[in-house]
């Protein structure tokens, strides 16, 4: 249970991490850093001039269209987090819960479903979406009149399909810190007197906050690049920022621009994932440390 | 810089591709070890083509008979954005290539940019003496410098696309319905770079074309911004465009023309129909837009790549080009024209197009095209 | 027995059309201390879990404290329970584990406090541990921990699922002592499961001995030790020999028996030497290992002889066990002699044993 503090030329430590850093530094860093360098050049007739120039970032910070498709990224990427959730939880909850004898079938339906390939279900879900959709066609013979919804092309059709799309890391990573947690600590507050929501609040809830934390910050990160949903089911009207960055880099062939707000995106996200975490761990400081 | 992405052929493609690298590989393999143990080399090797064009022209009708004739291998890297895939030859890809099928601007840009294999059109008589008057030589929009840098190979024109069950032909005379606030949320603006922003321009009364100055580009912003107040989407993807448009729920397709209208019509779809607009205030509203097939200057200046430049331009080939799975296009071949059938050809508004081509700009690229892009961002970025 | 604290009576579980516990009955006196004991699926951890309200019953009634249990959630339960794997709340610091339940039971934040310190002092855990979490203790510290937390709500009842199953010989031996001691100073009723028969028979006022969801016997340790029910109960004791014999009449209100294996006469087995669970199946003599010892000659009268091999020996100090394989029965007789600086035999040597027929105790299976 105890660990010696680990000196940093202790030569197994080296090797042991060695591997690890190098991918990160080849895969991660190295391109992270070409990509800072590349803001600095200026493009001219479709070609990358090697230059030091702050023409791209004195662009950025001057026009706010860039900062209004940056945030409202960062907005829906923390609603589409939050509805994840708020879906992926319960079903989670239930897997382990009321409907752990089914549990490894509907795991086998998610798998299958997760599995199959994004833009074919998104493609889907304009079936199901549009004016003629079967969703309208429910709600009429509901008695909803005709077209009753209209959210294919609108930000909210965009956000159904990222739900959709994502909602499944949480499921697995909540399910999994569900599984985890022990039947006796459920018994044990029990025991203590606490009732099965009060036990749900002081037991469960905590005990999946690892789940709960990566698989929120999975839907984020991955809501970030969300690139097919807004483009398909959002009807190009409300762009995000993945889609400026494909236009900034393809359409307009201005590679430091696409460069730069590449690393806009990575900074507000960062920055986003840092104050979130600052959040959390200040509130439960008992999630910062002691359940290694 | 057209078309956007096809995301349901991309994705078609991308699995195709990804099995064909995997019977590649082992392929490979196989002829790796048949060089060590001792194969002749070279005697029986085929010569390869590195080829970069959009979808239609990897068509494996199309690549095999040339391959098998010719005992070559053609590797296909395909172009989503006609400008991306010209920034990776610019960036240093040009030296892997031996062809590319683009947009014909970024054919004859490849001039300016130093890496065109100029083509003798002494060479070609034959194959121009197939085509067009039209597209006689020397065909100015690929010349540079005196030299042809490539030769066309598909072409069509961009106006509104119409549901005629829905809309009169009359009705899109002029691009004035994109406006109206009759057409609320029925418009469709096609998501393919500078392709939708080119016509609200001529409608606005600048001609794109030509260089701009700010009181011109604050004019295109005032158009983009009026039209994205009257559109319902702006759609990249071709498929949900035609299913829009064929539900009725798209009044017109912009920034599309016959590249999202002739593969409907070929399906028994007649009354899906593109048009080019009245010229306005003296301006021609619609726009002509060219598929070119040019060589690329590798040093290797393969004579394979030549002979596959006029195998791409012959009346069969040419032919096999203009009806592909996912599109159908015209072709400058006008002996192409005898081998089309009555239907394909009704399909293609063949009796349309001379009309299409008297009312239309040649579609280049602007001079102005980034400041004009940027505008479109700022613009979809406010909605 | 005035009013018992828990009275089980014929209680019947079923998990779905297996049958766990075939009506058990059980009474616990108030500050009793209870071990259940049984080899592992025997039904003690079920009951345990039933009378904690974590499961319910099939059939049978239970009450604790005079009251009905049906349907009575564990919350609502004057029982606490230290888990087997201890179950403290990985999340929960040392003082929110142990003042959890005076939370729920909404005391002010003083008395939850005062009430935290005071159990650490009883648990001898030091103070410098209220902010620490479970994983920073050691086993040790966390099974006080599991105790204190259980103990907070001053229950009615303790019941204990083989708490100290995990812990090192060493530090179990401790923790048993204190545990003790723990239930004398606070007179609150414990019951213990457990599969170690020794432990039990170290703490507990009384003992019930169960299989196969049936309760075999309930007795105290002495009982259980010297006049075991059964074969089963006997034999879950320790290392013990057996030696099956034939019952062919009775005289003067004893069994007389008598074994073709022996040399010597039938005897005569007093009513107090007999088990008074004796049935009709198989019958044998218990005989404890400290009971038989070598015979250098014949056999004096009363005495019965067996011969055999000597199997093995193990010197254990103060005293020597030797094993000696006999021609008729199965396992081999197991003898501790006093320790002696001589071996008496040698692996391999041909001995004679004997023992007294009338000083072992007539079960039967």
């Amino acid at each position: 249970m105890k660990s010696q503090p680990k000196r940093w030329n202790d030569p197994i430590l080296v090797a042991a991490v060695a591997p690890l850093a190098i991918v990160m530094l080849v895969f991660f860093l190295i391109p992270l850093a070409m990509t800072v360098l590349l803001t600095f050049q200026t493009t001219q007739y479709y070609r990358l001039h090697w230059t030091w120039d702050l023409k791209i970032w004195t662009e950025i910070f001057s026009k706010p269209h860039y900062w209004t498709i940056m945030l409202r990224t960062v907005g829906m990427a923390v609603i589409c987090v939050v509805i994840s959730i708020l879906i992926a939880f319960p079903t989670a909850y239930a897997l382990t819960t009321r409907l752990k004898t089914y549990s490894a079938q509907i795991q086998i339906l998610i798998i299958f479903a997760f599995l199959t390939d994004a833009v074919l279900k998104t493609f889907g879900w304009i079936l199901v979406l549009d004016r003629q959709g079967v969703a309208n066609w429910l709600l009429s013979y509901l008695g909803l009149g005709p077209e009753a919804m209209d959210i294919l092309f609108t930000p909210t059709g965009t956000m159904i399909g990222m739900v959709y799309n994502l909602a499944v890391y949480p499921m697995f990573t909540i399910y999994l810190s569900l599984a985890r947690i022990d039947r006796d600590l459920v018994l044990a507050s029990y025991d203590a007197g606490a009732s099965r929501i009060r036990t749900f609040f002081e037991v469960t809830l905590p005990l999946s906050r690892p789940g709960l934390y990566s698989g929120a910050v999975l839907v984020f990160v991955l809501s970030l690049g969300a690139f097919l949903e807004p483009k398909v089911l959002g009807g190009g009207t409300s762009p995000l920022a993945s889609e400026l960055i494909r236009q900034s880099f393809e359409t307009r062939v201005n590679w430091p621009l696409g460069a730069a707000l590449t690393i806009v995106l990575i900074a507000i996200g960062a920055l986003t994932l840092a104050l979130a975490a600052a959040f959390v761990f200040r509130r439960s400081p008992a999630a910062a440390g002691g359940q290694a | 810089m057209k078309k956007g992405t096809v995301e349901m052929n991309k994705l078609l493609n991308d699995l195709n591709r990804r099995s064909v690298l995997k019977g590649m590989g082992g392929m490979g393999l196989a002829a790796a070890g048949a060089s060590f143990l001792g194969m002749p080399r070279g005697a029986q090797a085929a010569e390869s083509l590195n080829y970069m064009c959009w979808e239609g022209y990897n068509a494996p009708s199309i690549l095999e008979p040339f391959q098998a004739a010719n005992n070559a291998t053609i590797s296909i890297d395909l172009i989503t954005d006609s400008a991306g895939g010209f920034a990776k030859l610019a960036a240093g890809a040009s030296r892997d290539f031996d062809l590319v099928s683009s947009d014909s601007p970024w054919i004859q840009r490849m001039g300016p940019a130093g890496f065109c294999r100029f083509i003798d059109d002494a060479d070609f008589a034959e194959q121009y003496a197939d085509f067009y008057p039209q597209f006689a030589a020397p065909f100015e929009p690929l010349q540079f410098e005196g030299k042809a840098t490539g030769l066309p190979t598909r072409w069509g024109w961009v106006g509104p696309t119409v549901n005629t069950k829905f809309d009169t032909l009359e009705a899109w005379s002029s691009y004035a319905p994109v406006f109206d606030s009759a057409y609320k949320d029925k418009i469709c603006l096609l998501d393919w770079g500078d392709w939708p922003i080119m016509p609200l321009a001529l409608y606005a009364g600048v001609n794109p074309y030509e260089e701009l100055d700010e009181a011109a580009l604050g004019e295109v912003r005032k158009v983009l911004r009026a039209a994205f107040k009257n559109t319902r989407a702006i759609v990249g993807d071709l498929a949900i465009a035609q299913k829009g448009l064929l539900d009725g729920s798209f009044r017109a397709l912009i920034g599309g023309g016959t590249y999202c209208t002739s593969s409907l019509r070929l399906k028994g779809h007649d009354y899906i129909q593109s048009i080019v607009p009245e010229p306005k205030d003296g301006l021609k509203q619609g726009i002509i837009w060219m598929e070119a097939t040019g060589l690329v200057d590798n040093g290797k200046n393969s004579a394979i790549a030549a002979d596959f430049l006029k195998y791409i331009v012959s009346p069969e080939v040419a032919k096999q080009l203009a009806i592909t799975e996912a599109t159908c296009n015209l072709v400058p071949n006008s002996k192409a024209e005898a081998l089309f059938s009555e239907e394909e050809k009704k399909a293609l508004q063949m009796d349309y197009m001379w009309t299409a081509w008297e009312n239309s700009q040649f579609h280049t690229v602007a001079p102005n095209i980034d400041d004009m892009l940027a505008i479109w961002q700022e613009e979809l970025a406010a909605r | 027995m005035a009013t018992p604290i828990i009275d089980a009576s014929h209680i019947i579980k079923d998990y779905g059309r297996v049958r766990a516990l075939h009506g058990v009955s059980l009474e616990v006196g108030a500050g009793e201390f209870v071990a259940l004991v049984g080899p592992s699926g025997c039904g003690k951890t079920t009951l345990l879990k039933i009378l904690a309200g974590f499961e319910e019953t099939t059939e049978g009634r239970l009450d604790i404290e005079g009251k009905d249990m049906r349907g009575v959630p564990a919350a609502s339960r004057p029982t606490r329970m230290v888990f087997q794997k201890l179950a403290l709340f990985p999340h929960k610091t040392v003082a929110q584990n142990i003042g959890f339940a005076l939370k729920l039971q909404k005391f002010d934040k003083a008395e939850i406090d005062r009430r935290v310190v005071a159990m650490l002092e009883l648990m001898h855990l030091n103070l410098d541990y209220l902010d620490r979490f479970p994983a920073q203790l050691s086993g040790g510290e966390q099974q006080r921990v599991a105790l204190a937390r259980a103990l907070v709500s001053q229950p009615g009842v303790l019941l204990l699922d083989e708490p100290m199953s995990a812990l090192d010989a060493k530090l179990k031996k401790s923790l048993q002592a204190e545990l003790k001691k723990l239930h004398r100073e606070l007179g609150t009723s414990f019951v213990l499961v457990t599969h170690d028969l020794e432990e039990a028979m170290m703490l507990a006022d009384r003992i019930c001995v169960m299989r196969a969801g049936r309760v075999v016997q309930i007795g105290t340790p002495t009982q259980i030790y010297y006049r075991p029910a059964n074969m089963f109960v006997a034999g879950f004791i320790g290392e013990t020999n057996f030696l099956p014999v034939d019952v062919s009449g009775s005289q003067d209100g004893g069994l007389i028996v008598g074994s073709p294996l022996v040399t010597g006469e039938p005897a005569v087995m007093e009513a107090g030497n007999v088990s008074e669970f004796l049935g009709e199946g198989n019958k044998a003599l218990l005989i404890r290992p400290e009971s038989i010892g070598f015979l250098k000659g014949e056999p004096s009268p009363g005495q019965w002889m067996l011969t055999g091999v000597v199997d093995e020996y193990f010197i254990k100090g103060s005293s020597t066990q030797y094993r000696i394989r006999v021609a008729g029965l199965e396992a081999p007789v197991v003898m501790d002699l006093p320790g002696s600086f001589e071996l008496p035999a040698e692996v391999g040597e041909e001995v004679r044993i004997g023992f007294e027929p009338t000083r072992t105790f007539l079960l039967s299976e």
